[in-house]
């Protein structure tokens, strides 16, 4: 965690996605036929992760990011693009192939009472990746699951306890110690901490930090809370309607965000001090984010930015690098914001049809 | 006179497993145009309080007094209580989805609320309030939209309905329990800034129920933290943010990782609240504080930590110099075995 943008992208690539496009039908009315609408829920998404760092995967509800999470996990058959694993093109792999990639690629879930199954022992909920993949028996099994609830910081003698005697930190720790089971490479957290208490939110960052450190893992990690993404990623990547906005390291993207969706996403996270929030710009966004049947033409973000122009509305923007970034923070806008810019103070200069805002202006936004 | 007094609220729970003391001598004030913002972790019995207050805890064993304009409402019967529900204290909830009926159009049920309080409303004249209180939340072309259904409204959408409703009759306070909490920052920040449009505009006092410290940092003017059913610290806002005396307090300030600040390992609060059915002896937060000490198996009271505006339930000395000492002294120690 400790390992900065620039120093990460000097590592090799683990994983490789490239145009990633997953669309989900939508149900046709008609009973003969089929419908051609389709949510878009990732569309067109290319992301490289290198050895040992932390991808920070950010965005609102509905942007697509843990579908993406999904496709990468081949829990979803991607629609179209490429998912390399480990130098491995995994994107069309069998099921029997799929589960031996499915040792080095693990998953943490955010709902820590929907993920463990109420009516098994803990310490058979842990050892199950042990069995699926036939690796040690009986007494080595047993031996091997009170390791890993040691290492998470569960008492290894509560290994025949229900998951309902634990408490969703505890619980979060358990599906920590499942995934760690068989040593993975990647570990994908989808909302890990958002169900627990800020005081135990603590705890299980602390608690995943150690582990990257120990067994040098890498992790993407979901979250909507951008404080704790800015504290445990390398690098970020911000989505909105299926497609990535920004990506960088995360200090540029957080102290120099150039895409206006970035720059609203940062300026509207409440800061937990009186003094600083006061004296910040806030950025208070109209409407809401359109539907992903439809997704507006041009920048995606057109009819919600502030700094809309009418070439936001025809032309798709590149994710390149903006501005004087390094090469490794790109931003996808045809108008990046520039360091000090106060994009409030910015008025699209489109027509009012292609601003349709479903949710709404507020005040006199 | 403050607005709304609640003191020394008690409220139990009989439960298979024994009894569950959920709120444990509360009080709090709320001055009129005023926000308070109540904040604790899940189970501190935040919620609980003011549903108790409106009536809305069935089966539950309560004592104390809620004084609103003098009057007390633990004492109304339901009737009383019904009348002031809606009209005078209007409720936000966290949910908006299952707050509003799923079978009725969004305009007719802010019609219903708004007749129910005041049959001599007409129906069309309430409707064109309905209307008019849309738009003022916020909602864009509210003459069309007051005839949606509300799975027709996105999450946002629906928490701004919610919020006219909450208003509609003009009410002197709103209880907003966790109203961001299901939204995203964005939206968020929309609800937010309604609310306080609201209150600018008609003086409204707020009750704001959360979790998130954030939200307590932009909205409120003081600020009751909540643990095991007892208010630890009751302050105003900066006090709190920047002087605050309860170990507790401390705890969740530092257990939270900042935008824009230095990345270190965080500090969590070791350990999990402790089940209310069987609670330690003593101060609850005893068994998870660093700088527990043999005083601390007496429960503290609330301790004035400079005048009764400012009060904490902590036995650690309140001369803001020595607190201070003993904090340094934690984090140098934490720091020094971190590194080790």
């Amino acid at each position: 965690m400790s390992v900065n943008g620039d120093a990460a992208s000097s590592g090799d690539v683990l994983l490789r996605v490239d145009n990633l496009v997953k669309h989900f039908p939508v149900q046709s009315t008609s009973l003969f036929r089929r419908s051609k609408d389709a949510v878009h829920a990732v569309d067109g998404v290319s992301l490289e992760i290198r050895r040992g760092e932390t991808l920070g995967l950010v965005g609102e509800t509905g942007c697509g990011k843990s579908t993406l999470a999904r496709c990468i996990m081949r829990l979803y058959d991607v629609t179209s693009g490429r998912i390399e694993f480990d130098g491995r093109d995994i994107t069309r792999l069998g099921s029997g192939p799929m589960r031996e990639v499915r040792r080095d690629m693990q998953m943490i879930f955010q709902d820590p009472y929907g993920s463990l199954n109420p009516r098994r022992r803990v310490g058979s909920i842990i050892g199950d990746p042990f069995s699926i993949h036939g690796l040690g028996d009986g007494q080595d099994r047993k031996r091997r699951v009170q390791e890993l609830m040691e290492l998470v910081g569960l008492n290894p003698e509560h290994y025949n306890r229900f998951p309902a005697e634990f408490s969703g930190g505890q619980r979060q720790r358990i599906g920590v110690a499942r995934a760690l089971a068989l040593r993975p490479k990647l570990i994908v957290c989808d909302e890990p901490v958002s169900a627990l208490d800020v005081s135990i939110q603590a705890q299980i960052i602390n608690l995943l930090g150690d582990l990257q450190d120990e067994f040098n893992l890498t992790y993407i990690f979901i979250a909507h809370d951008l404080s704790v993404v800015e504290h445990v990623s390398d690098r970020v990547a911000v989505m909105y309607l299926g497609k990535v906005g920004e990506l960088g390291g995360v200090d540029g993207v957080y102290n120099h965000p150039r895409h206006p969706y970035t720059n609203a996403l940062l300026s509207a996270v409440p800061v937990p001090d009186p003094d600083r929030s006061r004296e910040r710009e806030r950025i208070i966004l109209v409407g809401d984010v359109p539907s992903p049947v439809a997704p507006p033409s041009g920048c995606r973000f057109h009819p919600r930015c502030p700094k809309a122009k009418q070439r936001c509305v025809t032309d798709v923007p590149e994710l390149i690098p903006r501005l004087d970034d390094p090469p490794t923070h790109v931003a996808a806008c045809h108008f990046p914001v520039a360091d000090g810019e106060n994009i409030a103070d910015s008025r699209p200069e489109i027509s009012a049809e292609e601003r349709v805002v479903e949710g709404g202006l507020v005040g006199n936004v | 006179m403050a607005l709304l007094e609640v003191e020394d609220l008690h409220v139990s729970f009989r439960t298979p497993d024994g009894v569950l003391d959920a709120v444990r001598g509360l009080s709090f004030a709320v001055d009129e145009g005023k926000t308070l913002g109540i904040v604790g972790e899940s189970g501190s019995g935040k919620s609980v309080s003011t549903q108790t207050i409106m009536g809305l805890t069935r089966g539950a064993r309560v004592s104390g007094e809620a004084r609103f304009e003098g009057n007390d409402l633990l004492k109304m019967n339901a009737h009383q209580l019904q009348h002031i529900r809606g009209s005078q204290i209007g409720m936000i909830f966290q949910d908006p989805l299952s707050s509003l009926h799923p079978y009725y159009r969004v305009g007719w049920q802010i019609v219903e609320m708004i007749r129910a309080h005041d049959k001599s409303i007409t129906k069309d004249k309430a409707r064109a309030r309905a209307a008019e209180l849309l738009r003022l939340v916020g909602i864009p072309r509210p003459d069309k939209r007051i005839d949606d259904f509300p799975h027709q409204f996105s999450g946002g959408m629906r928490q701004r309905a919610m919020i006219a409703m909450a208003v509609a009759l003009n009410p002197k306070l709103v209880i907003a329990d966790e109203p961001t909490t299901a939204l995203d920052v964005t939206v968020q920040a929309q609800v937010l800034q309604v609310l306080k449009r609201l209150q600018e505009e008609f003086g409204t006092a707020i009750i704001m129920i959360t979790h998130d410290l954030g939200v307590i940092a932009d909205v409120a003017d003081d600020v009751v933290v909540m643990y095991a059913g007892k208010a630890m610290e009751k302050a105003d806002r900066q006090t709190l943010f920047y002087r605050n005396h309860n170990p507790y307090t401390e705890g969740l300030l530092l257990s939270l990782p900042a935008v824009g600040q230095e990345r270190e390992r965080l500090h969590p609060i070791p350990g999990q609240p402790p089940s209310l059915i069987t609670l330690p002896k003593g101060c609850p937060f005893r068994p998870r504080c660093p700088y527990a000490f043999d005083k601390c198996t007496d429960e503290p009271p609330l301790i004035e930590v400079s005048g009764e505006e400012h009060v904490s339930a902590c036995w650690l000395p309140t001369e803001p110099k020595k607190r201070q000492k003993l904090r340094d002294d934690r984090l140098t120690t934490e720091a020094a075995s971190a590194t080790n």
